[in-house]
């Protein structure tokens, strides 16, 4: 479905309209139970997380409108942002990375997807300016939700160090996107 | 700004809090506080989606998975209240049963349709409709119960495509195509029509299933084939 599709429907889920929902739910909850599998690591708090995300979006469709982002980055942060505060709360523990995993070839719009490398091409020039280990953790921060303990503890660094080692990354790439 | 602080400090401000938000490295009780203040301060959750636009493109490494449909029936659960299917439902999700409804139906039809004609007609109450058409191996079975507007429909032969959906369509006489959604299950997919549209299901209505990409038609009139079609007939 294109952006534009997509948008319609979160508009009308803001009026309510439980067909629009339907319609979204089916277009879009793969790649947001992609995101919760990805960053929680198993079928069952991905499960529970898809289900707490498409709560949050029928109640928070209203926002989209002033949110200017487009449909599918707004929709991806809300499932983000869920899985990520149900890791940091959650007690540590071993993530079973290994289950199997039904994933979907991606075919984005050919239009859509020659913008989006563009921009890919701009965040990833960026990351390759920052020694490897750093953009490693960038990443893996936003990709895996890595928590600033298990970089820190990843890396080998005191946690105040890994704290510095990113803020001083994150104002580079700020200087190389934005520059 | 492009200055960078000697090595011993830890560099700080409000953009650099935001950035963390959104990359996801802070601790709960700092995430907490982080998202209350996007709430109430503009300038700050200007700064949060500037850095999410920048980080976007990471999106596209998000791998989709298909995500089971049940999750979806506990969403509107929760959400609308509406019955979570129970596990087992033998009756209902038989093909046999609905199968025999349908020809049950078309026969009570063809008996209500002899009747009228010599009773004077009372509005129907329900509706079914049988779809099906040349060459599409999709046979499906709608029932329309006008108090409740909830629409039933069911494939009865075929398969549902995997890698597309498909759109269930109301054509009143000579109005263009309105979408009632997509089939979401090849067992039972109800839709409750609004008002307005469950006023036009009437004797003589079309009822059509297309193919169309996932999620449905993306511009709100059919673009697909045709795989399933019938008139609706009131019982």
């Amino acid at each position: 479905m294109t952006p534009e599709g997509i948008s319609e429907l979160i508009s009308r889920v803001s009026l309510r309209d439980r067909t629009a929902f339907d319609a979204l739910y089916a277009s879009t909850s793969a790649k947001l139970f992609g995101v919760c599998w990805r960053i929680l690591g198993n079928r069952t708090e991905a499960e529970d997380a898809l289900q707490d995300i498409y709560v949050k979006i029928w109640n928070k469709a209203d926002r989209f409108a002033v949110a200017d982002t487009s449909p599918i980055s707004w929709l991806v942060a809300i499932a983000r942002n869920h899985c990520i505060d149900v890791l940091r709360a959650r007690k540590p523990g071993p993530a079973n990375l290994d289950e199997a995993v039904d994933v979907i070839e991606p075919s984005p719009d050919p239009e859509q997807s020659a913008v989006a490398m563009g921009e890919a091409r701009r965040i990833n020039d960026c990351l390759g300016q920052l020694e490897p280990a750093r953009a490693d953790a960038v990443r893996g921060a936003y990709l895996n939700g890595d928590s600033y303990e298990a970089l820190a503890s990843r890396h080998r660094v005191p946690l105040n160090t890994m704290r510095t080692w990113l803020r001083r990354s994150l104002m580079k790439l700020k200087e190389c996107l934005e520059g | 700004m492009s200055t960078t602080p000697p090595d011993d400090t830890v560099p700080d401000g409000d953009d650099l809090v935001a950035a963390e938000y959104v990359l996801g490295v802070l601790p709960i009780d700092e995430r907490r506080d982080v998202a209350r203040r996007i709430e109430t301060d503009k300038d700050f959750a200007r700064l949060v989606a500037r850095w999410q636009d920048h980080f976007d493109p990471l999106n596209d490494q998000f791998e989709p998975v298909s995500a089971p449909y049940h999750i979806k029936d506990q969403v509107d659960h929760r959400l609308f209240g509406t019955e979570a299917p129970p596990l087992q439902m033998p009756l209902w999700n038989s093909v046999i049963f609905w199968r025999g409804l349908a020809f049950a139906a078309l026969a009570l039809a063809l008996i209500g349709f002899g009747r009228d004609i010599i009773q004077r007609p009372t509005p129907p109450i329900q509706f079914v409709a049988s779809m099906a058409a040349d060459g599409s191996p999709v046979r499906t079975m709608a029932i329309f119960d006008n108090q409740t507007r909830k629409l039933k429909v069911t494939v009865v032969a075929g398969d549902m495509p995997q890698d597309h959906s498909l759109e269930l369509w109301l054509i009143a006489g000579n109005e263009s195509p309105l979408s009632l959604g997509i089939m979401k299950s090849p067992q039972v997919t109800e839709f409750t029509l609004p008002q307005p549209v469950a006023a036009k299901l009437q004797n003589g209505t079309t009822l059509a299933l297309t193919v169309e990409p996932v999620g449905g038609s993306p511009s709100g009139a059919p673009t697909g084939a045709i795989v399933a079609a019938g008139t609706v007939r009131g019982i």
